[in-house]
């Protein structure tokens, strides 16, 4: 059923960015407002997402810093922070907003910075990132983000065979798809053997395997059903799931469950009748290619233990039967925090418009979103169809 | 009976470990909390956790945060009874996998004196 309609989209290109957070935010909103043809008076509210940018860059209250940046203070603006999941939280609440009848039009979106030009170095950002892990049963132990990864990674490989090479497979994926996106941070062609002969970040992580540091922004312009047969191009959002799971890591019933996500995608799938089969194509949160394999398990993709063979085999490629991060993922298009999860909505928008040229799925008509944050104790995940 | 974190980190720096089991569902949990994250009950019974037990899983970290000076340190979530809790593995020790037995070995505080469990190979 349909709960509301995606109707612009827009985003910066993700990488180095020497330029203030609202200019970056502005520019992917201006796009979005442009793409859907309306103008900041036509917005009823902002749900704005930002994750550690009062830690990163000494800047809070964003939000009616952005909305006077893009003519639009006045507006209701609510801000969110849920890790690499903050701005997938905050479509679900504007989509929630909008088929409750509260709001007619809203803006969505995020922005954060988190390369040097934030003047934090590595391990400084490496220190900001781990935030997110469990300040007391965790960061003691010299926990970072790669690793959290690697825990529930390696746990993937022993109880089901997953190799370094399945691994490394994700990577080389995700970068040849990332070369067909100019707004990519990375893509390129690479090999298993490359990947492989990367330095150890946490192992069995290499350098490949992880995401980048990047700065960028995204929005959407997101409409009620009623009002989205009125717009050009409209995307119907049928389905949000969002779901939470157990932190520390250590209390998590199964590792490698990412249960969160099996919870979100049911829920989402439920709402839009289908099942994951019906769905011809995933952008799923990647931060490290052990990631992309737990996720294409956890919304059904792949079959459980199998996420590692299924992406070795070609099977979740551009031309495979269950293409995952067409443009790129977060390992080649990039991984601003707070503009992760509406920047994979911009994607699906496209995808299901058919507008993104090389990198094309084809017949792209139902797009499923997986956005997690933290060790994936917070994931949100979106079924996005085109209108009938 | 519940658990404070101050309870929990004074026992780790002398050298034991304490969880709380949830007779409702069964789970016992690895460190303090204030209801049972699986169950919701409220009435937990603190309950000291073996010292020995085995890995369930592990890393080496080679680039550390902030605060660490540096990487080459190995972290695991270690079984102990009926309960995990992460921990690092001793530096001076060989590194660990995943099923080998380990039992608590010491303390570490290198983050701003939050302790952190560590164990050694057995």
């Amino acid at each position: 059923m349909t709960r509301a309609a995606v109707v612009g989209a827009g985003m910066t290109s993700f990488g180095v960015h020497d330029t203030p957070l609202q200019e970056l935010f502005g520019e992917a909103a201006f796009g979005a407002l442009d793409d859907a043809g309306v103008t900041t008076d036509d917005l009823d509210a902002l749900y704005f997402g930002n994750a550690m940018s009062g830690q990163a860059e000494n800047e809070t209250h964003l939000g009616p810093r952005v909305a006077s940046h893009i003519g639009a203070a006045g507006l209701a603006v609510q801000r969110f922070e849920d890790a690499c999941a903050t701005s997938a939280n905050a479509f679900k609440n504007a989509v929630q907003a909008v088929d409750a009848g509260v709001h007619e039009i809203v803006l969505v979106g995020g922005v954060e910075r988190c390369t040097p030009e934030t003047g934090r170095d590595t391990a400084a950002m490496t220190r900001i990132f781990a935030s997110a892990s469990h300040r007391q049963y965790e960061q003691p132990t010299g926990l970072t983000f790669p690793s959290v990864f690697a825990l529930l990674t390696k746990r993937h490989m022993h109880e089901h065979g997953t190799t370094e090479e399945d691994l490394a497979s994700v990577a080389v994926k995700n970068h040849a798809n990332g070369r067909l996106n100019p707004r990519a941070h990375f893509g390129k062609e690479t090999t298993v053997e490359e990947v492989l002969d990367g330095p150890v970040v946490a192992d069995p992580f290499r350098l490949m395997d992880c995401c980048p540091f990047s700065d960028g922004a995204s929005a959407v312009v997101v409409v009620s059903d009623d009002l989205a047969d009125s717009f050009d191009a409209p995307v119907d959002v049928t389905g949000i799931g969002h779901a939470t799971d157990v932190v520390p890591i250590a209390d998590k019933t199964a590792l490698t469950a990412t249960q969160a996500a099996r919870d979100a995608a049911e829920e989402a799938y439920g709402q839009a009748g289908i099942e994951a089969d019906d769905a011809d194509f995933a952008e799923v949160h990647d931060c490290f290619t052990g990631a992309e394999i737990l996720a294409s398990e956890a919304i059904g993709f792949a079959p459980d233990g199998e996420g590692g063979r299924y992406a070795a085999d070609g099977r979740t490629a551009l031309d495979g039967d269950r293409p995952i991060n067409p443009s790129g993922g977060l390992k080649a298009k990039g991984h601003p925090i707070g503009a992760t999860g509406t920047a994979q909505i911009v994607e699906l928008t496209e995808q299901i418009r058919g507008t993104v040229g090389e990198r094309q799925v084809d017949d792209a008509e139902t797009g499923v979103a997986h956005n997690l944050g933290g060790d994936s104790a917070t994931t949100v995940v979106s079924v996005l169809e085109g209108r009938a | 009976m519940s658990l404070s974190y101050a309870e929990w980190a004074s026992a780790v720096r002398e050298g034991s470990l304490l969880g709380l089991a949830c007779e409702e569902c069964g789970h016992t949990n690895g460190v303090p909390t204030g209801a049972c994250p699986h169950c919701g009950n409220r009435d937990l019974q603190q309950v000291s956790l073996p010292t020995e037990g085995t890995v369930h899983t592990e890393t080496t970290i080679q680039v550390p945060p902030d605060g660490f000076d540096e990487g080459g340190y190995q972290v695991a979530v270690v079984e102990v009874g009926d309960a995990r809790v992460m921990g690092r593995i001793a530096d001076e020790s060989a590194s660990v996998a995943i099923g080998d037995a380990v039992a608590l070995s010491g303390v570490i505080t290198e983050d701003d004196d939050h302790p952190a469990p560590v164990f050694e190979p057995v």
